[in-house]
């Protein structure tokens, strides 16, 4: 007889160490030896982590008082259950050769708890979570996947009351639901919902969830395009009427013409359906106008109502961090002043001072903070008249002029520079750098001489492309675009300031 | 602390015949109390923690017994600690985490050695090696070595490990020397049972103290002349009459040996994962009887070289598993051997990983090879298939994979007061150029991985400010050290602050002033604020480190004139704040300190006093952060300066958008730092602050009405 081993992964502070107590307490109680170990260390602190157990599957009574010895390591291809309550941690301990094809059950929630690694990607830097649940299949006698983290949650309790629950059903131990129940009874506080996290672990792991796709809404309207670009171009019409006017909808979908004109029929409007959401996402761009409006919609306020888990009876104050600055206020303002005006303030932060910008704490909940907003967001008419307006159109014609040229000419270099269109997003610092870089990759890459082919040209527009999204800095776009013999990025004037130790303490030869 | 040990100190309470069930660790607390011992001290950390812990809170049942507990301020004075059992027949442990510890404590361990011990002295430490550590991968085998101290490495075993700390007591006793019981991090956390014995009162206590000084005896100093004698007495008396305590006691165990006519002689602490690697291999029973003869070393220093000589005489080989580098038992082995002239050949780095974790795997590994070498006959086929399957099975997924798994180091926890500090770090160095960051040892040094990835060097707990005395005189920019509360009391102090006054250094110093001290429990330290502060205030959600000022008046006291106390969370505070002591004219020790109690700690007061309100139902504010996706530009600059685990993302609603957007998760605490960072970094202005006010009063609930009507016309 060999041992049971089952290895639990999770993270820190999840209650891993829980769930190991009550295994061993479960199989202490049905008269089994067991042993179990963990390694908890610093990775307390949310870091990955493991527990182990083994469970002697024949009761000490009938073992005629010899003890078998027990190991404090899992063994690679020798364990009977892998049990972890993140889609992750599985995967690192299938990725270690723990989990086996002819030996292994493996339970695993289908919960992401995102790395910090991943999330502080620029674009998108989540693992392919479908990716990890297939190698666990592979790699597994039996697999159980769902949702632990929305089981606890539901049952009001935490997840390792889930996990026990499916290590209860997976059918590798040799006691019952029975035994497993009582000791959780037993635990004390929160008792019962433990147990309803329990039941719902031990049902969730009979079923394998499938994540089903949306289905895409039928479009009738805007049937002059291809139907697998209508979606964005409905949307797309109806944000940027909503962000101005009829006219700048109508803008919208010329300049979304002009682009599936020169992208032909041959590709069923893939490019243009991508250049169409990213027109939109740029035309509708983020200023104090649109912010102040999306701030005071009755929606918004529901939905904050809910993000913070308020009930009916509570009531919601809301604070609004804001920090708008010189060149927001300018953006409203007509070309020439607003120019003068930010030339004002980069002068000042030449001179080492931090650039002018008010740090707002508004209560959009109370009557004068919402009013400020909505004035704010009356200001709509002023936006057309705006120096920001005119400089964001000129470059929406730049690049589009550029997907254009291109497109007519290759369709794979024309998509690539659709797709840069993703460069530009958000508000201040970030959209300055986005379009900083869209410039520079439009100026020097679009146009085609110093390419072999047209193949190599795409290629190099998208390696620019995912670099431009790599790091703040634009360290990699740099690299990218030298490696191509393209110039690095031109340095943007930036207020140096040394820090020299003080004359009292400096010696020596500097002066 | 990080949890209440309510239940375990029940279980110290035991007495004879009944069935004790828990940690490996809390084990050798129960078995301290059975041996008799009279005082206990240490410093915490992981693994070992817990013993402490549970002592600290079994005040009650160590009054009854007369034993001391004493929280030491660092290794060393744990070290000292055992001063007591040189003139007196007092039985003494203290416990701490190993290489580190033993390095702290390495000159009172010199110290104590030398003269030997009357008492039995005892140091559990927890051996930091391995999957889970969070120390330099070096061995306590050295300082055994080098001061002569026993080192006892027993099977992993509940029963056997309580065991071996009495016999540890008594062969202290029987050798004058101080005895090391070394613990793995598997089995201080190993659960497993034992069946007790009765604690025993000691017979010199607090309640039976002795009435006054031995007499004086030169030979208890470690001083010259003596120390010459003392080096003469541990090779000639010492270690002589260990080796017949052990040989006596049998300590050392000889298992196995019905199948072929090789050796294996194992660290005690090993033993448990030899035999699943025998047992993979089909050289064990299922009970775990070994097929192949076994030299179980519970007492790894020092050796009796006649069981070492006795057991290899008769073997065609032997192999030796020893965890760790270099191989200080397999040479001692080999030497033995030459000694007794016997030719027998030992294997053992050679075959095994001479770095690394011995884990059953890489045993088997050893295993197979020797057995390859040295006896054919009894391969197993089955056993050299199933590691050539696990290669190839983890090559497979590698592949299936496509690409390196995220990995997922500790970090902040949510609200932690340190993140807002390595984000206000990360705002200045873009203001001023990047800067020498002299990181220590404790939560903050998670601001070394990412979002942070701040520090140049980590040379000890409360070393930074020492660390970065030669680099700031090459550098043309100041350089700045960041220390923990707990390093400060530590070490940072002494080594740090004092030198650099002392120097008159232009140097820099963070202070983070959490209160509390250890990654992995939380303990209290002296600038803890008191029990009282803490319970009488009004909002218990509020930090109050403030309350306790010790730090700052012991900074002013040894003169450091330059002095700024800051919030923690107030992120363009602080940035000016570092802007100014990187910048300033004053030449002298400019100490920040960063205010902001242990979110961990404040939790724990928090939660079950919202809930009491809540069950009242009287009036709570519970604030929690979020994000408006609409605005949220799908950049993630604010994750970049926080790694909040509660800060997230999730994919857009909006189909026209390609990037996940930001997201704030249940959990979040509310403590201020999105808002703060939103600020400070001039962020897009997505981040609100929600205060959800549970039963409201009346004066909520009206203003909360007239306020929905007026908006509700513009809406």
């Amino acid at each position: 007889m060999k041992p049971i081993c089952i290895l639990v992964g999770a993270l820190g502070g999840e209650g891993g160490g829980v769930l190991a107590q009550w295994l061993i307490e479960a199989a202490t109680e049905a008269g089994y030896a067991t042993q179990g170990t963990s390694i908890p260390g610093v990775a307390q602190r949310t870091g990955a982590t493991t527990y182990y157990v083994e469970i002697f599957p024949v009761p000490v009574a009938k073992l005629g008082g010899r003890a078998p010895v027990l190991s404090l390591y899992p063994v690679p291809g020798a364990v009977d259950l892998v049990v972890a309550s993140e889609l992750l941690e599985t995967g690192r301990i299938v990725a270690a050769g723990m989990a086996s094809r002819e030996r292994t059950t493996v339970v695993t929630s289908t919960s992401r708890t995102l790395t910090t690694a991943e999330k502080m990607v620029m674009g998108d830097g989540r693992f392919d979570s479908q990716r990890l649940l297939e190698v666990a299949r592979k790699h597994s006698r039996a697999l159980a996947a769902f949702d632990m983290n929305a089981a606890a949650a539901r049952a009001n309790t935490v997840v390792s009351a889930v996990m026990f629950g499916a290590v209860a059903a997976s059918g590798v131990l040799p006691f019952g639901r029975d035994v497993c129940e009582r000791i959780v009874r037993a635990s004390g506080r929160g008792a019962d919902a433990s147990l309803a996290g329990f039941a719902a672990g031990f049902e969730g792991s009979q079923d394998v969830v499938q994540a089903a796709a949306p289905a895409a809404p039928a479009r009738d309207a805007f049937s002059e395009f291809p139907p697998s670009v209508r979606e964005i171009v409905a949307l797309g019409h109806a944000r940027t009427v909503e962000f101005q006017d009829a006219a700048y909808g109508e803008l919208y979908l010329t300049r979304v013409r002009r682009v599936l004109a020169a992208e032909g029929a041959a590709h069923d409007g893939a490019l243009t359906r991508e250049a169409a959401r990213f027109l939109a996402l740029w035309m509708c761009f983020d200023d104090v106008v649109r912010v102040a409006d999306l701030k005071t919609r009755a929606s918004r306020i529901q939905r904050v109502r809910r993000e913070v888990g308020a009930a009916d009876e509570d009531v919601v104050r809301i604070v609004d961090h804001m920090k708008p600055g010189v060149p927001e206020f300018a953006g409203l303002l007509p070309s020439a002043l607003a120019t003068r005006l930010v030339r004002w303030d980069r002068s000042r932060q030449a001179r080492g001072k931090a650039p002018l910008a008010f740090a707002l704490k508004l209560r959009t909940d109370a009557i004068g903070g919402f009013l400020l907003l909505r004035m704010l967001a009356a200001c709509r008419g002023w936006r057309r008249r705006g120096g920001r307006f005119a400089q964001e159109q000129a470059l929406i014609e730049s690049w589009l002029a550029a997907v254009i040229a291109a497109a007519q000419n290759d369709w794979n270099v024309g998509n690539e520079l659709a797709l840069c269109g993703r460069l530009v997003k958000g508000y201040g610092a970030t959209n300055e750098r986005g379009k900083h870089n869209l410039a520079h990759i439009l100026r020097e890459l679009a146009p085609g001489g110093r390419f072999a082919n047209p193949a190599a040209h795409a290629a190099a527009i998208r390696e620019a492309r995912v670099a431009a999204l790599a790091d703040e800095g634009g360290k990699a776009l740099d690299q990218a675009l030298v490696a191509h013999g393209l110039p690095a990025r031109p340095v943007v004037a930036q207020p140096v300031r040394w820090v020299r130790k003080s004359a009292a303490t400096r010696t020596g030869t500097d002066a | 602390m990080e949890r209440s040990f309510a239940k375990e100190v029940q279980a110290l309470r035991l007495g004879a015949g009944e069935v004790f069930r828990g940690e490996g660790i809390l084990a050798v607390t129960k078995a301290l109390l059975q041996s008799g011992v009279s005082y206990v001290g240490g410093y915490q950390g992981a693994p070992v923690s817990h013993l402490l812990d549970v002592m600290v809170e079994a005040k009650d049942l160590l009054a009854e017994l007369g034993v001391h507990v004493e929280t030491c301020t660092n290794e060393a004075s744990a070290a000292a600690m055992l001063g007591a059992s040189v003139n007196y027949p007092l039985r003494g442990a203290v416990t701490w985490k190993s290489i580190v510890g033993t390095n702290v404590a390495a000159d009172a361990l010199s110290n104590l050695a030398s003269p030997g011990v009357t008492g039995g002295a005892l140091i559990v430490v927890g051996e930091d090696y391995g999957e889970g550590a969070s120390v330099i991968q070096e061995r306590t085998y050295a300082y055994a070595l080098k001061s002569s101290l026993l080192l006892i490495d027993p099977r992993p075993d509940l029963a056997h490990m309580v065991d071996m700390v009495g016999h540890a007591f008594a062969l202290s006793e029987a050798s004058s020397m101080p005895a090391v019981l070394m613990l793995r991090i598997r089995a201080c956390h190993v659960r497993g049972r034992f069946a007790c014995r009765d604690n025993v009162a000691p017979p010199i206590s607090t309640r039976e103290a002795m009435e006054g000084p031995a007499s004086f005896d030169y030979t208890k100093l470690a001083h010259p002349p003596v120390t010459f004698g003392h080096e003469k007495k541990k090779s000639g008396e010492r270690i002589p009459a260990a080796r017949r305590y052990i040989a006596q006691h049998r300590l050392n165990e000889r298992l196995g040996g019905t199948r072929g006519d090789v050796g294996l002689v194992v660290q005690g602490g090993l033993y448990n994962s030899l035999v699943r690697a025998l047992q993979q291999l089909g050289l064990a029973d299922d009970m775990g009887e070994p097929a192949l003869a076994v030299l179980v070393l519970n007492v790894t220093y020092p050796l009796v070289p006649d069981e070492i000589a006795d057991f290899c005489r008769d073997k065609r080989a032997v192999l030796v598993l020893e965890e760790g580098q270099p191989e200080f038992i397999e040479q001692e082995i080999l030497a033995t051997l030459r000694r007794a002239n016997l030719a027998t050949p030992v294997a053992g780095k050679d075959l095994l990983p001479m770095a690394g974790e011995y884990t059953v795997e890489a045993i088997a590994r050893g295993l197979s090879a020797f057995l390859a070498r040295h006896a054919p006959g009894i391969a197993s086929e089955e056993g050299d298939a199933w590691l050539a399957a696990t290669a190839a099975r983890r090559e497979e997924v590698a592949k299936d994979l496509g690409r390196a798994l995220p990995a997922r180091p500790p970090q902040f926890c949510v609200g932690c007061p340190e993140r807002p500090v390595f984000a206000a770090l990360k705002l200045v160095q873009q203001d001023i150029g990047p800067v020498h960051v002299a990181a220590d040892i404790g939560c903050h040094a998670f601001a070394t991985f990412e979002p942070f990835s701040q520090g140049h060097s980590i040379l000890g707990y409360g070393m930074s400010l020492a660390s970065r005395a030669g680099v700031s005189p090459m550098m043309r920019r100041r350089a700045l050290a960041v220390m923990g509360d707990g390093g400060f009391w530590h070490n940072g102090l002494i080594t740090g602050v004092q030198s650099a006054l002392f120097n008159r250094d232009d140097a820099v110093l963070m202070i983070l002033k959490n209160g509390y001290t250890s990654a992995t429990g939380t303990q209290e330290i002296i600038s803890t604020p008191a029990d009282d502060v803490k319970s009488h205030a009004a909002d218990q959600a509020q930090s109050r480190v403030h309350d306790n000022q010790v730090i700052e008046a012991t900074l002013r006291g040894l003169g450091v004139q330059w002095l700024r106390v800051v919030d923690s969370y107030d992120v363009t505070k602080m940035r000016a704040t570092v802007d100014e002591a990187l910048t300033t004219d004053f030449a002298g020790l400019k100490v920040i300190v960063a205010e902001g109690e242990c979110q961990l700690e404040r939790q724990r007061r928090v939660k079950p006093w919202r809930a009491r309100l809540l069950s009242e139902r009287k009036r709570v504010v519970r604030v929690k952060y979020g994000v408006d996706e609409d605005t949220c530009s799908g950049d993630h600059s604010c994750i970049r300066l926080s790694g909040c685990p509660t800060l997230s993302v999730k994919p857009a609603s909006d189909p026209l958008r390609v990037d996940p957007v930001a997201t704030v998760l249940d959990g979040c605490v509310g403590c201020g730092l999105c808002g703060s960072n939103a600020h400070a970094a001039s962020l897009c202005p997505s981040f609100y602050r929600g205060e959800v006010i549970q039963n409201p009063n009346w004066r909520d609930r009206m203003l909360s009405r007239v306020r929905r009507a007026v908006i509700g016309v513009f809406q």
